[in-house]
């Protein structure tokens, strides 16, 4: 599993190229070759070339959910369902927008045929109401059926798109409380950390972007983390000092007052470098004693950060944008600091 | 039977008093295709056209309007009720009649509506009280207290924990009335001045809160006892304005029937030509019919002037709408011919060639006695119109029972039944053994085929009077001459001294026509007297003309070759009945049921799919091969006047 990862050579390589289309051929090269070759020359554009990226993904995450016990089965299907949930918001903004299947088809993480969402139909139903009567039976049906009367009042896609992703992590939460305490240990960092990137950016933007009031912001957020905790979520909530909140949750943060001195600069900063920390989690699951859940887990989220990385790349290149300035937006480059 | 009904052109005078009688005879008689005569007179006075065209339109105006409402109402126009033709409805009369269903239809429709709507609002109410039925508390509580704010609702149970964390702050009450799943009925309650507080908060909790019906106070047993009998109402009412709607059906398809018959009939009027006493109308009509339809006009009255002319073919064809009038197979047949064009006055109406020759190209193809019985018994059940979905599709049934009989007598001819060659010795010849032989005949028939069509051009050209054509085209006589002197040429090659005409005849006659062919578009202008003679430099010309006579010859051999395919079918056909009784046997003997299975779904593919290819190659050959030689098509609809 470890070696199918791209090595420090591999990315000194692929970093040293400055120009999309040689950066994708050189890609054929790596293990998303087999999935990149598929496509015509003509299509493959940096996103179909992302989307393809994701294709190996899936299949990875289908190979995993084949083969681990069954105790921790159920976990890793509601983990590989976060992309399906992403995949129902993109499709649902995308009906709202108007937007075709063809455009919005390759915006999808490629789910595959375990999917339950009628992804085509949805965008092709007209409206949003229709669009949720089509999930019947899915397990998004009744947390959106319940918001609906929200969308209808307020004409906005924000209180279906929280309602899911609420839903998603309390599932995620009691699905990994459940798992025996041997494989609980290793997976807490990854999952749990996952987990806290999300209740405490989600806190943290809507007090400074949207302004939410105190209950507000703790309705949409979790009342459990893994360093992150309800005292410190309720405590933004409240309006109290971030930046000390921050320094709490976060002791090893360098640089905290400087980083959210501008939060609007610093909360991209501080999400990567949580993300970092996850990564960092992966790494210390891969070593030591290999037979545990936390093995195939983390195989899983390196690979999605290291698409997520490649990304990166691909766009920089297109973009002709120098290393020096992309290079901060990688997870998996810069040394464990972070550079404000 | 080869030509399209003989048309008449009839002119009539009409004095003004009669003018309604005559419009209403046209209608009734179905027969009488109209020319619009309304711009050669210009009178504009009563019952002039313009006056017509006005009431037409105001009738038109009252039928869109009887059309909406019976949309409204759900229904269609349906048959017209018996002979209502010989009135005219006064505007006076028939307007406040329209006005006043429109106005029932629409208070009924939103009677309707509003009641349906009603009934939707009870049957949520009572979902929602449904799930809290057991709450014995009376709702709402303090409905309107200065201090007291109470909100009732439905939240997710997973939800409930943190809506009553983010209310910490404030003093208030979350009581869960009635625990679920997914969702939890609870009482949100606190002081008045927290009111905006306690709403965000439920709000970003997604409590939906209860909507109860206006003025409503009591536990939700009581009022969904209420609301249920309050819904028993509402359906009978209902029932009771959709009996009520019958009623109205059947008056608004009454008069919608009234006024489209004043408005086709004004139509009518509209295209007669108006002098100060008279109407002067035009039309045409099928030949045969003229002397009883005059007996009829003269019935009205002795006053009414008639003439006369009988279309001949082809000096004045252009404008004679077409009549055809084929019945039975004729009929059925009829409709292949109009999907490659509707023919022309002045030319042959091919549908009896096409009835006669394409059951015998297809039958030749697809002989076999078994094969063709299957298809005569699909042709009865279409034809027969005995299954409502299939009704549609009648005049198929009679053109499939056809060619399955011509599959039926080529099979005999053949000696085949299901592909089976040892049940009887063939009439004629079995094609797997002969195949040579067959595709010579399939070939010369072919070419029998091909020179009929060429005659059949020389006859329509000839009615039309195109003398250069005639003589000179590839579809001319010089054409023909030079097809036959080529086929005769191909014919002595390869079986010397069989024809009695002498090699040195076929090969003038052949130069002669094909400098007449290459030259035709001259010696056309020539012979009619058009100049210039060519268009464009001679060399241009020769080139151009030298390149058509080789495409010319070119088209005769391949148009001719074209029909190998027919012999090549019926190989293919014994082949591939062959193949499905080998594999039938790879299965097993007979006595295996899989024997049977594999014989079966051979069959139905045979009859399904090659049938379909053999159909499509039929068709192929009638219209590319055959009929583009000789028929030009193009002709006028014939369209008689009709209240439908």
């Amino acid at each position: 599993m470890y070696g199918n990862l791209l090595s420090r050579d591999d990315w000194d390589h692929l970093s040293s190229i400055t120009d999309a289309g040689a950066l994708i051929e050189a890609l054929k090269g790596t293990v998303y070759g087999a999935y990149i070759n598929r496509v015509k020359a003509e299509d493959l554009t940096t996103r179909r070339v992302e989307y393809e990226m994701h294709k190996y993904l899936a299949d990875a995450f289908g190979v995993v959910i084949k083969h681990i016990p069954d105790h921790a089965r159920a976990l890793m299907i509601q983990l590989y369902r976060l992309y399906e949930v992403d995949n129902l918001k993109a499709t649902l903004r995308g009906l709202v927008l108007r937007e075709s299947w063809e455009q919005i088809r390759y915006t999808l993480f490629p789910y595959g045929n375990s999917t339950v969402l009628p992804a085509k139909a949805i965008t092709e139903s007209g409206t949003v109401e229709e669009a949720v009567a089509l999930l019947q039976g899915t397990p998004y049906y009744h947390t959106l059926v319940h918001a609906l009367e929200r969308y209808e009042k307020e004409q906005n896609l924000f209180p279906l798109e929280v309602a899911l992703d609420l839903d998603y992590w309390r599932e995620l939460w009691r699905l990994l409380n459940r798992l025996s305490l041997s494989d609980r240990q290793p997976t807490m960092p990854m999952i749990g950390g996952l987990l806290d990137i999300c209740n405490l950016i989600w806190a943290l933007r809507y007090r400074i972007y949207y302004h939410l009031s105190e209950e507000e912001i703790i309705n949409y957020t979790l009342p459990f983390g893994y360093k992150i905790h309800d005292e410190q979520i309720q405590a933004i909530a409240a309006g109290e000092d971030i930046v000390r909140i921050i320094k709490e949750a976060c002791p090893d943060l360098p640089h905290p007052d400087e980083l959210l001195q501008d939060p609007l600069r610093g909360l991209p900063k501080l999400e990567l470098w949580m993300q970092q920390k996850v990564y960092e989690a992966c790494h210390s699951a891969m070593l030591g004693y290999p037979f545990h859940f936390g093995v195939p887990l983390a195989f899983l989220l390196l690979t999605e950060y290291e698409i997520q990385d490649l990304t990166v790349l691909l766009e920089a290149a297109s973009l002709q944008i120098p290393i020096d300035r992309y290079k901060r937006f990688r997870v998996s480059a810069l040394p464990m600091g972070l550079t404000v | 039977m080869l030509f399209t009904q003989k048309m008449s052109q009839i002119g009539l005078v009409v004095p003004a008093q009669y003018g309604f009688q005559v419009a209403v005879l046209l209608n009734k008689e179905r027969i009488f295709h109209q020319i619009d005569n309304s711009n050669l007179y210009t009178d504009t006075g009563p019952g002039s056209p313009e006056d017509w065209r006005k009431r037409a339109a105001s009738y038109a105006n009252l039928e869109n309007r009887l059309l909406s409402n019976m949309k409204l109402l759900g229904i269609q126009p349906g048959d017209q009720p018996g002979n209502n033709l010989a009135a005219l409805e006064r505007m006076y009369a028939v307007q406040p009649e329209t006005d006043r269903l429109e106005r029932e239809v629409l208070e009924l429709s939103d009677s309707l509506t509003e009641v349906q709507d009603e009934l939707n609002l009870c049957q949520g109410y009572i979902q929602q009280l449904e799930a809290i039925v057991d709450v014995a508390l009376e709702l709402p509580v303090c409905p309107n207290s200065r201090f007291l704010f109470c909100l009732f609702g439905f939240v997710p149970t997973t939800n409930i924990e943190r809506l009553r964390a983010s209310l910490a702050r404030i003093d208030c009450l979350l009581l869960p009335l009635q625990q679920g799943q997914p969702t939890t009925f609870v009482m949100l309650a606190g002081s008045r001045k927290d009111q905006s507080v306690l709403e965000r908060a439920a709000r970003s909790a997604y409590l939906n809160p209860l909507s109860l019906p206006e003025g409503m106070l009591g536990t939700p047993a009581v009022w969904l006892n209420r609301l249920k009998r309050r819904m028993q109402k509402l359906q009978e009412e209902i029932r009771n304005q959709t009996q009520l709607r019958e009623t109205y059906c059947d008056q608004i398809r009454s008069l919608y029937w009234r006024v489209h018959t004043s408005r086709l009939l004004a139509t009518t009027l509209s295209r007669f030509g108006k002098l100060h006493y008279t109407y002067v109308i035009q039309g045409w009509l099928p030949y045969q019919q003229l002397s009883e339809f005059e007996k009829k006009l003269k019935g009205i009255s002795e006053d009414i002037l008639i003439e006369v002319q009988v279309a001949a073919r082809g000096g004045m064809g252009q404008g004679v709408p077409v009549a055809l009038n084929h019945r039975g197979i004729f009929h059925a047949f009829e409709s292949l011919v109009m999907n490659y064009n509707r023919p022309h006055y002045n030319e042959i109406d091919p549908t009896i060639l096409l009835t006669i020759t394409f059951p015998i190209l297809f039958g030749f193809m697809f002989g076999d006695v078994g094969h063709g019985l299957v298809l005569v018994l699909i042709g009865i059940l279409l034809a027969s119109q005995r299954i409502g979905v299939l009704k549609r599709f009648a005049e198929l049934g009679q053109i499939i029972i056809v060619c399955g009989m011509a599959s039926v007598l080529f099979g005999g001819l053949f000696g085949s039944v299901f592909g089976l060659d040892d049940l009887f010795a063939a009439f004629w010849i079995r094609p797997m053994e002969n195949i040579l032989h067959i595709l010579i005949v399939t070939v010369a028939g072919g070419v029998i085929l091909l020179s009929l069509a060429y005659l059949l051009s020389l006859y329509n050209l000839a009615i039309s009077r195109r003398r250069g054509a005639f003589f000179f085209s590839p579809q001319g006589l010089a054409g023909l001459m030079l097809y036959w002197s080529l086929i005769g040429l191909a014919v002595d090659l390869f079986n010397p001294g069989i024809l009695p005409i002498p090699n040195s005849i076929l090969t003038g006659v052949g130069i002669a026509s094909a400098v007449a062919v290459m030259f035709s578009e001259a010696l056309t202008h020539l012979v009619e007297g058009r100049r210039p003679l060519i268009k464009g430099g001679v060399a241009t010309y020769i080139v151009q003309a030298f390149f058509e006579l080789f495409e010319t010859v070119i088209g005769y051999i391949s148009n001719s070759l074209s029909y190998v395919r027919v012999g090549a079918f019926a190989v293919a056909h014994a082949g591939l009945s062959a193949v499905v009784f080998i594999l039938a046997e790879m299965v097993g003997s007979s006595q295996h049921p899989g024997y049977w299975v594999v014989v079966i779904l051979g069959t139905l593919f045979i009859i399904g799919f090659e049938g379909l290819i053999v159909t499509i190659q039929t068709l192929r050959l009638e219209y590319y091969e055959f009929f583009s030689k000789f028929f030009r098509g193009g002709g006028i609809p014939y369209q008689p006047l009709e209240i439908k």
